[in-house]
């Protein structure tokens, strides 16, 4: 949800975020603990700018979240245990009528809600609930394990039998002993029809593409030689103020924004790459894996102020330096692809290379475009992806599947 | 490449180990003119990377508030990086490099806060007792006009050994064109080590410059983004000092008590599984059940084909994490993973400090009795780049509990203990053995991040 701050209530606004980004799970607005199926979520205050032609454009109030069921169940739920708080946050924003009701506080969140470009889920279909117990059992097969030292004379089959036993006769864990319920075969299907019907449409498209490939090649590297790059460092008030917000625990929240480069070449370069994208995410890089980074537990990509600005938003595991190494290391084709049409962004050579190679330049860029958190809320802040990973293939494999041998070793 | 070794302070590419004395001298910088004057005086004495080491050696290194104090301009400090500037103990850096508890900044004697802060650090090294007290006396190290000294941070000679009693040292990466010998997965660029040379990503990351108006006699050569200004930086390096006190005994002890219950039999093989590698230096990769002092140097070695699972060498053990060689993603036992690696090497040049607990020439074992003497290593290492190299070994692979899929296993060997990262898992057939709630056996005591200038570099500081 994007909604434009009132001008004249900033500060009120920012103590309020302030306030609430103290202790997000409890605090007395809108406390998220006590929302089921939130995931992660976020405030974001963006402060007034200009666009890249000097018109002005407003804070805005930024809200994100990552949940498992659809979007009018959740937000339900949020105006159920924070309906004044919300109100109370949103009635800080333009058009957002007096004395507003929950009813048209939804309706005026609806109005305001904004689809993402591309969202990556680290691994579909797994959900608040699913996450915790499975962690829990993990937990409690350790402590188990622990305290029964005559399962070591056991061979490897013997002593799973024993624990899928165990599992069975406790008293709040049997549940791990079924597999966790599948997503419905009706949005199976259509995920498959998603996922065969865009490369056939780009099949069909071919011949053009083939004729228009050239083209956009040569505006490409035009473009590529001639845009202005960045040399900006963070300026030391702004990179405090992210620093504050950092390595609190292992998972970390990123979230950046800047403007698409002028004119509508890089306008629809943007598009077309961040539709491949959510093609890709949605339906190749959505095992726990994002082509070689298994740190990263969401991200999406959502267009603002009318298609001027992209935002980038994502919850991590790890330091910030961790994490832009490995998208250096690991995914700069990706990242270049996609930043690249932001205004500033280091120099790329194709599209996918040289840009975030340029270490210093492209850390540089990062820091002077992220954007505080100011309030940031993890459902399972402990835990890392590959944490949540090893425990799901824990209770997966609980009975029966795959070798007892590997099995243990992720205990 | 070539090197200026002439410009580069020998520190850089040796630790002097033929050397055995040595002091560190920290000041705090009480007037200006008259510490540059001795600055200029000493820049001529340094040792280089081009002398062969004789009977002594003498290398400085400054801090930002050391370069600020020297008089040098906003500018110019403002082109150092961020990390340097602000140094190693602000809250967000604590929280990073783990350094909380006991470890935390507030309980420092040196470099936590503004009164201990420190503005120099004087290394001077020596054949021996005898030798280093001349090289101090021809210092007059006690009565440096301009200079106050805070403390003296002494050392001791334990051979290749350090307190806990294990080889120490012996994989260390090489920078190409000092020419030694290495295993190719050991064999850095230069600039990961020495500004002003290409990096592991083929790039000659910025350095500290001075604006060609501050440097009107030239003493610096420019810098070569073709900005004519002076390149500050360039044959120097960033320098971390963390003194950081072992509780030896408690280590053993510790080894002792829980060696049974943890399925290792006996206190070196639990001690060997923390560290990683034996008392002799031998790998547990190479010889998993015991001690085999043949293999004691044997660093060529990598994890992923033989021990993907830590059953030889846990995955939380000490060395494995301060160089996971060939173990990480995204594709672990392949090139990719090597290079990854590559950007997060570390030059170690530290020594021990305090007596050995013990006279034992096979080391120290339990049950020990606490002496109530202080010991530690004064951990040094080397980098260009403090945030990619130190503080990202230190950070990702050390302190947190999190690494390469770990639940709440910080390093067991050195981490400080918060709450989190306190248990520490044994891969083993047919499941893991697991301690829980490791003390902490190493606590960080003081500590700073410096810069550690070229010759060229000290003699602009010293016309300032």
């Amino acid at each position: 949800m994007v909604a434009p701050a009132q001008p004249s209530r900033l500060d009120d606004l920012r103590s309020l975020l302030d306030e609430i980004g103290k202790d997000p799970a409890g605090n007395a607005h809108v406390p998220f603990g006590h929302v089921h199926s939130i995931h992660y979520a976020r405030f974001i205050l963006l402060e007034p700018t200009a666009d890249l032609s000097g018109r002005p454009i407003p804070a805005e109030l930024i809200f994100m979240a990552d949940f498992d069921s659809p979007l009018e169940d959740r937000l339900d739920d949020l105006l159920t245990v924070a309906g004044q708080g919300l109100i109370r946050l949103l009635s800080h924003c333009e058009g957002f009528p007096p004395a507003a009701s929950r009813a048209a506080c939804k309706s005026y969140f609806l109005d305001h809600v904004t689809r993402d470009a591309a969202y990556y889920v680290n691994t579909i279909g797994v959900g608040v609930d699913q996450v915790l117990g499975e962690s829990r059992l993990h937990e409690a097969l350790g402590e188990y394990l622990d305290a029964t030292p005559e399962l070591r004379s056991g061979d490897p089959a013997a002593v799973r039998r024993r624990v899928a036993e165990w599992v069975a006769t406790s008293s709040n864990l049997p549940w791990a002993l079924k597999q966790p319920s599948r997503p419905d075969l009706a949005w199976r299907i259509g995920e498959l029809l998603h996922m065969v019907l865009i490369p056939l449409v780009g099949l069909v498209l071919l011949p053009l593409i083939i004729v228009a490939l050239p083209f956009w090649l040569i505006a490409l590297r035009l473009h590529e030689r001639s845009e202005p790059v960045s040399i900006a460092k963070p300026d030391p008030a702004h990179r405090h103020a992210l620093e504050r917000l950092e390595d609190h625990g292992p998972v970390n929240q990123f979230t950046a924004v800047g403007f698409v480069k002028g004119g509508w070449f890089r306008a629809l370069t943007a598009r077309l790459v961040l539709f491949l994208i959510a093609y890709g995410v949605r339906h190749i890089f959505n095992r726990a894996n994002l082509a070689g980074v298994k740190t990263i537990h969401f991200a999406r990509w959502t267009y603002i102020d009318g298609g001027r600005r992209v935002i980038f938003a994502s919850n991590y595991d790890g330091s910030v330096e961790s994490y832009n190494d490995d998208f250096i290391d690991k995914i700069a084709w990706g990242l270049n692809a996609v930043f690249s049409n932001g205004a500033g962004y280091p120099s790329t050579r194709w599209l996918l290379w040289g840009g975030a190679k340029n270490e210093n330049a492209f850390k540089n860029y990062l820091r002077v475009h992220q954007a505080p958190t100011q309030v940031w809320y993890a459902a399972y802040s402990s835990l890392t992806a590959l944490n949540i990973a090893n425990s799901g293939a824990i209770r997966r494999d609980l009975i029966g599947g795959g070798d007892e041998t590997a099995w243990l070793l992720r205990l | 490449m070539n090197l200026e070794v002439a410009d580069i302070q020998g520190l850089v590419a040796a630790g002097y180990r033929r050397l055995r004395s040595a002091d560190y001298l920290l000041f705090k910088i009480r007037g200006q003119g008259e510490a540059r004057r001795w600055l200029g005086e000493l820049a001529g004495r340094l040792t280089t990377a081009q002398a062969p080491v004789a009977t002594t050696g003498l290398n400085l290194a400054l801090t930002s508030s050391g370069l600020q104090h020297l008089g040098l301009d906003d500018d110019t400090l403002g082109s150092f990086p961020s990390e340097f500037i602000e140094g190693m103990a602000t809250p967000h850096r604590s929280r990073m490099l783990g350094d909380e508890a006991a470890s935390a900044p507030g309980n420092w004697r040196w470099g936590g806060n503004e009164s201990t802060a420190v503005d120099i650090v004087l290394m001077l090294f020596a054949l021996d007792a005898v030798t280093l007290d001349h090289l101090r006396h021809d210092l007059a190290v006690d009565t440096i006009a301009g200079l106050e000294k805070v403390t003296e941070l002494h050392t001791a000679d334990l051979g290749d050994h350090e307190h806990f009693g294990f080889a120490d040292g012996i994989s260390q990466p090489t920078i190409l064109g000092f020419g030694r010998p290495a295993p190719s997965r050991d064999l850095i660029q230069p600039g990961e080590f020495i500004l002003g040379y290409a990096n592991e990503y083929g790039l000659i990351p910025p350095g500290p410059v001075v604006s060609s108006k501050a440097d009107p006699r030239r003493i610096l050569t420019q810098a070569s983004d073709g900005s004519g200004a002076g390149d500050l930086g360039r044959n120097g390096t960033y320098m971390v000092f963390r003194q950081m006190r072992q509780d030896v005994a408690g280590f053993w002890n510790f080894a002792g008590q829980r060696a049974a219950t943890s399925g290792q039999g006996s206190p070196e093989k639990l001690a060997a599984k923390i560290v990683g590698r034996w008392p002799s230096g031998a790998p547990l990769l190479i010889a998993p059940d015991s001690d085999q002092p043949n293999f004691a140097s044997s660093n060529d070695f990598a994890y992923q084909a033989d021990d993907a699972d830590g059953l030889r060498c846990p995955v939380g053990a000490h060395v494995r994490r301060a160089n996971p060689r060939d173990s990480l993603d995204p594709a672990p036992g392949t090139d990719r993973s090597v290079a990854l690696v590559k950007r997060h090497r570390i030059l170690r040049r530290g020594r021990e400090y305090g007596p050995p607990i013990s006279s034992d020439p096979s080391g120290p074992r339990p049950p020990l009795t606490d002496d109530g003497q202080e010991r530690g290593l004064q951990f040094i290492c080397l980098c260009s780049n403090l945030v990619r190299q130190f503080e990202f070994v230190q950070g990702t692979w050390i302190a947190s509990p999190k690494f390469a899929g770990l639940y709440d296993d910080a390093d067991p060997l050195v981490a400080a203990r918060s709450p989190a990262g306190s248990s520490f898992n044994i891969p083993a057939r047919p499941f893991r053995h697991r301690l829980m709630a490791l003390p902490p056996f190493v606590t960080v005591v003081g500590g700073a991040y410096f810069f550690l200038p070229s010759i060229r570099a000290v003699r602009y500081l010293a016309s300032k």
